[in-house]
């Protein structure tokens, strides 16, 4: 019951404009989502990092509002979730610290300093360890959210930047921008095992859901690099807007932000063809996907909005105004 | 032993204000400046969107241009020196409005990086209103800047091109020119 109704607070939400096809699109959705949360919840919440606003806005993901402002400060960027969704893991790169938020609770658990300038931060999805990318340092940092306490430092390329972890745990990998490669790191033996040469200052990185494939946003060509990751081969390079900053995969489609573009540009991942520009605000960033693939947020920087993109018609159907300045780089949905 | 404690108390004070501020990397800033001229919007469009030609901007000596449309690029060259290098990203003449971003500056010219802009003109046949608004890091890119290249600095000299060029352009347009 618990799923009709958030299916129905959804397009509630939406607005009156959307009523009449509300019915029965809702019923078609509330067996699916009925379906998906009897294995696990779909996103409910979106943790929105506001560097300028030193805080996280917290917007609930049915209503499209914003539920709770946490105050943070040393301008917030990078953000990960811990694999139970508990806990979001937020990296300060000016006053250099991680700070652990109780998702639930709203407040901030523990903070602690990682590094000298920390940015892109990943969680293993079950154990109590998080990666943090030291943009200085050029090295990966393991870390206990529980202590605070580094216990391990890989050496990567030069300024890491995005981090995103195998959905089996077993690998870590970096886009190292000023390197122009990934670096794909064993979670076990924290040994670097492979080097990927990519395009031109990757950003963002972003592994799919079975574990095959990473995409890396390219910030100077101006493209994608798609790695298959059995292989650690480079399978595609696929053309977006400028500047691209991160990407977000649903629905069989990659969701890429153009930063200076002002669109998401989207593309097909089977055939890599592109399938769609979406007009977005100012600066988009950071972008999400759902579990159920039917939605994308993407964070926009200079308009502070959040905005929310329907999958299967690619038009973005709702925004909310968030604090000052988000980037919401990295995993931002619970 | 009193006037000792005051003397650490006031370093431990300045320490504490000081630090903060200055050791730390790059954050991506954004300024805006905006004004109203008393001149029909299509006519200020057509001085501020010629990417070609900024002549009107005081800190401006000579503009090339290759092109009015994406991707031509333009070379200012500044009055008392220094060259800065744009290349447009977007242009909607129907909505009075396009982006440019600068491929090369020295940071003494101006201390920024990465840094991009859009113009955008709003009105009627009477009156207009110019926003001019970038999105910049600082001059220096690493940890712990030198004065004249951190946040502040940035601000402040996005901040005086735009203020003095939207005068300029507003006094010059007002003027009939």
């Amino acid at each position: 019951m618990a799923s009709i109704r958030a299916a129905f607070a959804i397009r509630t939400g939406l607005g009156h404009r959307l009523a009449p096809i509300c019915l029965t699109a809702c019923l078609v959705w509330a067996s699916a989502l009925g379906a998906a949360t009897a294995a696990e919840p779909g996103a409910r919440e979106a943790f929105v990092t506001n560097q300028e606003g030193n805080s996280v806005s917290v917007v609930d993901l049915d209503t499209m509002a914003v539920a709770a402002e946490i105050p943070l400060g040393g301008n917030p960027a990078g953000i990960a979730m811990s694999g139970d969704r508990r806990f979001a893991y937020v990296a300060a790169p000016e006053s250099k610290e991680v700070f652990v938020i109780d998702a639930e609770a709203r407040t901030v658990a523990r903070r602690f300093p990682v590094g000298r300038g920390p940015l892109g931060i990943a969680a293993h999805p079950t154990k109590p360890t998080i990666y943090v990318a030291d943009w200085y340092e050029h090295k990966l940092f393991v870390v206990d959210p529980e202590s605070g306490k580094i216990t391990g430092g890989i050496e990567t390329g030069q300024s890491p930047s995005g981090v995103a972890v195998t959905p089996d745990g077993a690998h870590v990998l970096t886009a190292d921008r000023d390197s122009n490669q990934v670096s794909m790191i064993d979670t076990a033996t924290l040994q670097r095992v492979a080097v990927i040469p990519t395009g031109d200052r990757p950003f963002g990185i972003t592994i799919d859901a079975k574990g095959e494939r990473a995409y890396t946003a390219n910030v100077r060509s101006n493209d994608v690099t798609v790695i298959d990751l059995i292989a650690r081969k480079v399978v595609g390079t696929v053309p977006v807007g400028r500047r691209p900053y991160a990407v977000a995969l649903a629905g069989g489609k990659a969701f890429v932000t153009d930063q200076y573009a002002e669109t998401v540009t989207v593309f097909d991942t089977t055939t890599l063809k592109e399938a769609g520009k979406i007009a977005v605000g100012g600066y988009p960033e950071g972008i999400s996907a759902s579990k159920d693939g039917r939605f994308v947020w993407v964070a926009c920087w200079e308009d502070n909005t959040l905005e929310q993109i329907d999958v299967s018609t690619l038009t973005v159907v709702h925004r909310v105004t968030v604090g000052a300045g988000p980037r919401a780089f990295g995993e931002f949905l619970r | 032993m009193v006037r000792a404690v005051a003397f650490w108390c006031a370093v431990v004070a300045a320490l504490a204000v000081a630090l903060p501020a200055s050791a730390h990397g790059p954050t991506r800033k954004k300024h805006a400046e905006t004004i109203e001229i008393n001149a029909p919007a299509d006519k200020v469009w057509a001085a501020i969107g010629n990417f070609a030609d900024w002549s009107w901007h005081p800190a401006v000596e000579k503009t090339e241009a290759t092109g009015n449309a994406v991707d031509a690029t333009r070379v200012l060259t500044l009055k008392g020196g220094g060259k800065i290098t744009e290349k447009m990203l977007k242009r909607d003449d129907a909505k009075r409005t396009m982006s440019y971003e600068i491929t090369e500056v020295d940071v003494k010219v101006l201390p920024v990086n990465q840094y991009s802009s859009t113009v955008t003109v709003t009105g009627d046949d009477k009156t207009s209103k110019v926003e001019w608004k970038g999105a910049f890091y600082r001059g220096f890119m690493q940890n712990d800047p030198p004065p004249e290249l951190n946040e502040e600095a940035a601000i402040k000299a996005v901040s005086g091109v735009y203020k003095s060029g939207l005068d300029a352009l507003k006094a010059k347009l007002e003027a009939g020119g």
